[in-house]
């Protein structure tokens, strides 16, 4: 137990093929690899080897065809839809390559957004989430809809929204990839902030120096980990 | 709790898509409003035909002269009942009252220049008891006017209406074909007969004044109304009636009858049966427009769902289950056809009360609202499900990577 308790997540040999007619493409082709609680992780994949299905599979969006997924001590595959739409809602807080921001939706609302779906609606949701916006430089744009954002901008409310229901993990898919070099330093330093409070982070990209950032790098070729370096 | 968060982002939803919410609306509005002018139209309808049973009175008979199957009051010219008829008819057990009267159609009716047409009926004074109607104003004919031939009239209100306008005609005289009564009272307002004529256009002169003097009628009765004690033995007296007055005009088995009978039932059948295809033709009309607003609704809500996919997606990979993006796209489909039905029901009795302007009988009951309302409803859950279940069985991942 004392060894597991420290495990974010584990993948053992998990593969996922999809089939289409009678071709079967195997996407991942047994992934084994794990993250550790705390830490600030980063996946790098060159496009065109499995990341986003990887990043679906990490994100529990989908199954793993075999192998197993561990998240905290839970078996994946055990799970229903439902019990995956609870682990995405409380346990996993995503960052898109694209914001993903609800349009014509102010940025608080924005941040909002995953407590309608939680199971308690706290009281303090507003302040929480303006408390949020504040710590990634919005303090003053909590109004702003996302077409009066920067991408940059965008992006950060996009990050107070992956936290406003404090997840166990902050699951980044290409967070830098829309944005120029100033905005995505921006982005990678909130992310390192992150992980000195404490948070476990795993950033997904096919970006060598975005991956630098992390303290720990996982290298994905042709849907197997090809090796891990350390970096601090 | 959770699922007035997920109605909240429906209000959300319909308040950013206004035009396509206006569109969903005024479907419905249309289907809404149809179904609500053909309800107040066919209560309308009900209405004046329970009033026009009402009118012919559930405890009467009504004994024609002359058989087959002409509908309308049998005229002085084919009269064929008997005094011996009539007091027969008043031995039977469980009849109160029985009066007799000679009709004429049409007649023509002069004052001064003025000329109109009305029924003319000869009655006696327990005419009055017979079909609860009394003169409003005036005096009504009497067992004298009788005796004597008296030469008066109690006059109906369209045929008042007709010859005197707004004046008031008592006291003065008028020409029945040619001869000259004195209008000495004014008939109560009846409205319709059950076979759809004026009972305000007829005028009552005695009933010896008729048969001597102007239908040329001595011997026999045209109509006899019956009343019955119990209204409950209404068709149990018609039956020894009929029995009655075979025997009297002395028909054999293989005979018609040489009168015909007309009780409240077959009254309430004969009319409601005319009313039967025209509400069947307009309940139709009524349950379809609504369903096509139905439709409507579906194709813009499938629109929504593809337009949305990604919307749907992230909702999805923050945490919303398939049941809640089911009650977000199924909340706004019956929130919108809900506002479509109080805005239908509305403007559809404003139609229904220009409708009632020209003249055509409507009726507005909380029925009316109920309708429309759980018709509403029903259209936008029915209709709605559909799209909600697509939404909801995209696949997460799909959905969000969609463009």
């Amino acid at each position: 137990m004392g060894r597991l308790a420290m495990i974010e997540i584990e993948f053992k040999d998990v593969t996922k093929s999809f089939q289409s007619g009678t071709i079967r493409t195997d996407v991942l082709k047994g992934l084994t690899f794990k993250v550790e609680k705390g830490e600030f992780a980063s996946i790098m994949a060159p496009s065109g080897t499995g990341k986003t299905t990887l990043l679906n599979v990490l994100g529990c969006l989908m199954k793993a065809s075999s192998g197993s997924y561990i998240f905290e001590d839970q078996d994946v595959a055990t799970l229903n839809d439902d019990h995956l739409s609870e682990i995405r809602n409380k346990k996993i807080g995503f960052v898109f390559q694209t914001f993903n921001l609800l349009e014509r939706t102010s940025a608080l609302d924005n941040v909002l957004l995953p407590l309608v779906y939680a199971d308690t609606y706290p009281a303090d949701a507003k302040q929480r989430a303006i408390k949020l916006l504040e710590s990634v430089g919005l303090g003053e744009r909590i109004h702003y809809k996302p077409s009066e954002l920067s991408g940059g901008q965008q992006q950060r409310v996009a990050i107070a929204r992956a936290l406003i229901n404090d997840p166990s993990i902050i699951l980044a898919d290409e967070p830098t990839g829309n944005l120029d070099s100033e905005s995505s330093r921006e982005v990678m330093n909130i992310f390192k902030t992150l992980h000195g409070q404490g948070r476990t982070i795993v950033v997904v990209t096919h970006d060598l120096a975005i991956a630098r950032s992390a303290g720990r790098i996982i290298f994905l070729k042709d849907g197997r980990v090809e090796k891990t370096e350390v970096l601090s | 709790m959770k699922t007035i968060r997920v109605a909240v982002v429906s209000i959300n939803t319909i308040l950013k898509h206004k035009m396509r919410a206006l569109l969903i609306i005024l479907a419905i509005v249309v289907g809404i409003a149809t179904l609500t002018v053909i309800v107040a139209l066919t209560q309308g309808m009900n209405k004046k035909i329970m009033n026009r049973i009402q009118n012919f009175g559930p405890d009467a008979i009504m004994v024609h002269s002359g058989g087959g199957k002409i509908r309308g009051p049998s005229t002085a010219s084919e009269a064929n009942i008997t005094r011996k008829d009539i007091s027969d008819i008043e031995n039977i057990n469980g009849v109160k009252l029985v009066t007799s009267f000679q009709v004429a159609l049409d007649m023509p009716i002069k004052y001064g220049n003025k000329f109109t047409t009305s029924w003319v009926w000869g009655v006696e004074p327990n005419w009055k008891d017979a079909w609860r109607r009394d003169a409003s104003r005036g005096e009504f004919i009497t067992d004298s006017d009788n005796e004597q031939l008296s030469k008066v009239c109690v006059i109906g209100q369209t045929a008042a209406k007709e010859l005197f306008e707004d004046a008031n005609p008592i006291g003065e005289n008028i020409l029945i074909e040619n001869v000259s009564f004195q209008i000495v009272g004014i008939l109560e307002r009846r409205g319709m007969s059950p076979i759809g004529t004026d009972f305000d256009n007829l005028i009552l002169i005695p009933f010896t004044t008729a048969s001597r003097r102007l239908m040329n009628q001595p011997l026999y009765i045209s109509i006899a109304r019956v009343i019955v004690r119990d209204p409950s033995r209404v068709e149990v007296v018609a039956k020894q009636i009929k029995e009655g007055l075979r025997e009297n005009h002395h028909l054999v088995a293989t005979e018609e009858d040489d009168f015909r009978l007309s009780t409240p039932g077959e009254v309430a059948e004969m009319v409601k049966s005319t009313a039967k295809t025209l509400k069947l033709f307009l309940w139709l009309v009524a349950v379809i427009s609504p369903f096509v607003g139905g439709i409507v609704l579906m194709n813009i809500m499938l629109m929504a769902v593809s337009e949305r996919k990604r919307e749907i997606g992230l909702r999805r990979a923050v945490g919303a289950k398939k049941k809640h993006i089911i009650v977000q796209f199924l909340a706004e489909s019956i929130m919108l056809t809900f506002i479509g039905g109080v805005i239908g029901v509305g403007a559809g009795i404003v139609i229904a009360l220009l409708i009632n302007l020209s003249g055509k009988p409507i009726s507005i009951t909380w029925q009316t609202f109920a309708i429309a309302f759980l018709f509403s409803t029903f259209i936008g859950l029915f209709f709605g499900i559909y799209p909600a279940r697509k939404a909801a069985a995209l696949d997460p991942a799909t959905a969000l990577s969609q463009k």
